[in-house]
């Protein structure tokens, strides 16, 4: 994977540029401004909100807050979905930034996960990892690796260290030299249009006679109402090898992210308040993404 | 699809059915439910229980089957409707769903739960925590991944409860693997629904195990009854019990005690 270095480090870094709104029924001392903050792609919600959490509680009064939950045009989000993922389901379509409104009180039961804490996310997160190594090595791979390199992991994505990340993933993503790939890709496909939240099933690198698989073979046989039939120039990649990201979740969402920032560039970046110290490191760092989303063709 | 897979979805699905044809006949509540694309499916079970812990008699199973010895069974006749013996009021009455999926990753059974009280209102984790056996807890706790945590239903989409499936394989393939050395058929949910069932509320009459050896017996076409047969069931089920309360590390120790007693 190191040739794909690039690739993983825009997947990364990808980040969605969000304003928050407290819930207009929310109990307030005074009026409570947006917040804006830009989210990473591959974090989860109730990680990287803490500031939003504090923002908006200090123009509350205690007794008036419970669990924070987020919303975005009536549907409870899902912290427990990686952002981008939430994102490109729900709100891919429509103008940055992504307007997501707070609230902090009658949370929805049935319909999202409780996070009472940081070490929830932290078995949520880990419990995906296993479960993708389940299906990529028989969990030997994450079963051999001590306690703290698990802890390294979590560690990495929740401080956004990449290469602390990675050190370790690195060796989840390996395959020996006889074998042409893992013994099954761990993947999911999120649709809004369906019931079901996902799907995911099992799924070989190879075929039977030793070809390697595409992204468009998974999708013809796992979801198949997903593909257009016989049209050339279709918007799927489909001659790209099925490289899977560390995420056992959502495909194609590298490229939403470059589009993403490439759209809200247009925009401006005056509408985003930005922690200072990091402005101008991220301006640069903008450029760059702009420059390279327009033109690399990105393989996933 | 998988000629490798030990324990593949269509065997689950085999097994459920056997499960379900058992459970019709006494009258347990079992019932399949397909995906909305039919694809796959899920086995569930809902009962009520009142919250001072004795559940309420469901058409005919005792719901005090809390021992594991070869009693003498009195089935109470199968009732038409479910009557309900309920001196309390309607708050404190919970209401239990337990739903039987699939793992492709891990190729094993999941048990998922919710509770809720009549009126709607879901249980917290912090109350069904309470409503677990001690003895299961300290088990339960070895390890984050092995614990009850909240999850997502993959198929409802909706948040329920979850005995977390990664070390299931290690109990359950002995099960297998010894009951196919000496040709005994075994149903394989019944044997795992029984081992963890039971820490989360759920119990199993007993007849779901004498019924699994009955099948066999009638496949075979042998008319030879084993003396043991009553009792088989009930060495095999006590000497998983005891294995999964035990790190996995004993696993094999307790497996070589329980092979006199397993075969014959």
């Amino acid at each position: 994977m190191t040739d794909d270095k690039d690739v993983l480090r825009d997947v990364w870094f990808g980040r969605i540029p969000t304003c928050f709104t407290l819930y207009q029924d929310e109990i307030t001392e005074r009026e409570a401004e947006p917040y804006y903050l830009l989210l990473p792609r591959v974090s989860y919600l109730t990680l990287v909100t803490d500031k939003v959490k504090k923002h908006f509680q200090k123009v509350m009064r205690q007794e008036d807050i419970s669990e924070i939950w987020f919303e975005y045009e009536g549907t409870p989000l899902k912290w427990h979905y990686p952002i981008g993922l939430l994102f490109d389901l729900l709100a891919s379509s429509s103008a940055l930034p992504w307007n997501i409104t707070v609230h902090f009180k009658s949370f929805p039961e049935k319909d999202l996960l409780h996070c009472p804490s940081k070490d929830v996310i932290e078995a949520h997160f880990m419990s995906c990892v296993k479960e993708a190594d389940a299906l990529k090595h028989k969990s030997q791979v994450i079963n051999e690796m001590q306690k703290k390199d698990h802890k390294q992991l979590w560690m990495g994505l929740q401080n956004d260290r990449f290469d602390q990340f990675w050190a370790i993933n690195r060796k989840l993503m390996e395959y020996p030299a006889e074998e042409n790939g893992f013994r099954y890709i761990p993947f999911r496909i999120y649709q809004t249009t369906t019931e079901r939240p996902f799907i995911q099933k099992l799924f070989r690198p190879v075929s039977t006679d030793g070809q390697l698989h595409t992204l468009g073979d998974l999708l013809k046989e796992v979801c198949p109402s997903a593909v257009a039939p016989e049209v050339p120039n279709t918007v799927l990649p489909g001659e790209a090898k099925i490289e899977p990201t560390f995420e056992p979740s959502r495909i194609a969402g590298g490229r939403k992210a470059s589009l993403a920032v490439k759209c809200w560039a247009s925009q401006g970046p005056s509408r985003v308040f930005i922690a200072r110290k990091k402005f101008h490191w991220f301006r640069t760092k903008l450029k760059q993404q702009v420059f390279r989303a327009g033109v690399q063709k990105f393989q996933l | 699809m998988e000629e490798d897979e030990f324990f593949g979805e269509k065997t689950f699905q085999h097994y459920c059915a056997e499960f379900i044809k058992h459970s019709q006949k006494i009258g347990d509540g079992w019932e399949w439910r397909a995906s909305k694309d039919c694809s796959d499916g899920y086995m569930c079970k809902t009962h009520f229980q009142v919250k001072n812990g004795t559940a309420m008699s469901h058409q005919g199973t005792s719901a005090h089957v809390q021992t594991f010895l070869p009693v003498e069974e009195a089935v109470d006749p199968p009732l038409d409707d479910f009557e309900v013996t309920e001196t309390t009021t309607a708050a404190e009455v919970i209401k239990y769903e337990y739903h039987v999926l699939y793992s492709c990753s891990y190729q094993v059974p999941v048990l998922y739960f919710r509770a809720s009280f009549l009126d709607g209102r879901p249980l917290a984790l912090k109350d069904i925590w309470e409503g677990v056996h001690e003895c299961y807890k300290m088990r339960l706790l070895q390890g984050p991944w092995d614990t009850i945590t909240q999850q997502e239903h993959p198929i409802l989409g909706q948040p329920f409860f979850v005995l977390h499936p990664c070390k299931t394989s290690e109990f359950l393939i002995p099960v297998l693997k010894n009951s196919r050395k000496i040709n005994r058929n075994v149903n394989y949910i019944t044997s795992w629904l029984s081992m963890v069932g039971p820490a989360v509320g759920l119990n199993l009459p007993l007849s779901y195990a004498t019924a699994a050896s009955q099948e066999e017996g009638n496949v075979s076409g042998q008319g030879k009854k084993r003396s043991l047969h009553s009792t088989f069931p009930v060495a095999e089920i006590l000497g998983l019990f005891c294995i999964w309360l035990c790190p996995p590390c004993w696993t094999q120790h307790f497996l070589s005690l329980l092979s006199p007693l397993t075969g014959h």
